[in-house]
């Protein structure tokens, strides 16, 4: 009888915190999701590319400037829970890539965001890029990814600065 | 100083160039954001003493790569790149390398 309550007891934990990432963690993945989309609609009117050179109309009176955001984001523990299973059984771990997904877009709004904040309108040569500190390579680590982007912000003639 | 990662800038000629410029830094997290961290690891979402970190750590390399620059005369810095390598476990290197020129109106 005695076995059976500490196992209950131990087995209560994980299911708890199981329970708290399914609620907390799916809550505020939607929510960032839906932060990120409205703020990709306020940003649409700027021109964004990977490309090495400035658009036709580039203002030459106003001058260039290195523009950057930055995001980590953490999983929760549902979700680092159900890719442990798809890590044995191999394919695709959908919730890592929304992960993913989340902070580039994050770091992109952010870079966007100090291009308009310094009177721009036009960003060239986005790039992206990751750093782990800790967080894949240790046993122990958090599962969380971070993403850098950095472009160059200018300002295009043709269209209304806003 | 002008700073862009492309290798042009609208209205600006290249007089001379100067050579590459390079910063770096080495960073390892602490503790107390490990902790906030995993708790983070439970519920999800952004790690935000870890991305004030970052940005940190890069605007330091910048800026070893801004003063090396300066020292070399120039006043603009041209197709600025980042880049990282991780060192040892918890701790990541933080790059910033790029062209120092001297530019002036057209």
């Amino acid at each position: 009888m005695e076995g059976v309550i500490v196992l209950l007891v131990q087995l209560s934990v994980p299911v708890l915190l199981l329970l708290i990432g399914l609620v907390v963690g799916t809550t505020t993945e939607r929510l960032h999701l839906g932060r990120l989309a409205s703020r990709e609609r306020e940003f649409a009117g700027m021109s964004v590319t990977d490309i090495r050179t400035f658009g036709p109309g580039a203002d030459p009176s106003k001058h260039a400037a290195l523009v950057s955001g930055e995001a980590v984001i953490a999983t929760d523990y549902l979700k680092s829970f159900l890719a442990g299973f798809r890590k044995i059984l191999g394919g695709e771990l959908r919730s890592y890539r929304s992960l993913m997904g989340r902070a580039r877009r994050e770091a992109l709004m952010r870079l966007l965001a100090e291009a308009r904040r310094k009177g721009f309108n036009a960003v060239c040569n986005v790039r992206y890029e990751t750093a782990d500190i800790g967080g894949f390579t240790g046993k122990r680590g958090a599962v969380m990814v971070e993403c850098f982007a950095y472009g160059t912000a200018y300002r295009l003639e043709t269209r209304d600065s806003q | 100083m002008i700073l862009v990662n492309t290798e042009t800038i609208p209205g600006m000629r290249i007089v001379e160039l100067k050579g590459i410029v390079q910063g770096n830094t080495v960073r390892a997290k602490h503790l107390g954001r490990d902790i906030a961290a995993s708790f983070k690891n439970i519920v999800g979402g952004e790690l935000k003493g870890y991305t004030e970190l970052l940005t940190e750590a890069r605007r330091e390399a910048l800026e070893r790569m801004l003063a090396q620059a300066e020292q070399l005369g120039a006043n603009a810095v041209l197709n600025l790149r980042f880049s990282t390598s991780a060192v040892t476990q918890g701790a990541a290197e933080l790059y910033a390398y790029g062209t120092a020129a001297v530019v002036e109106p057209e």
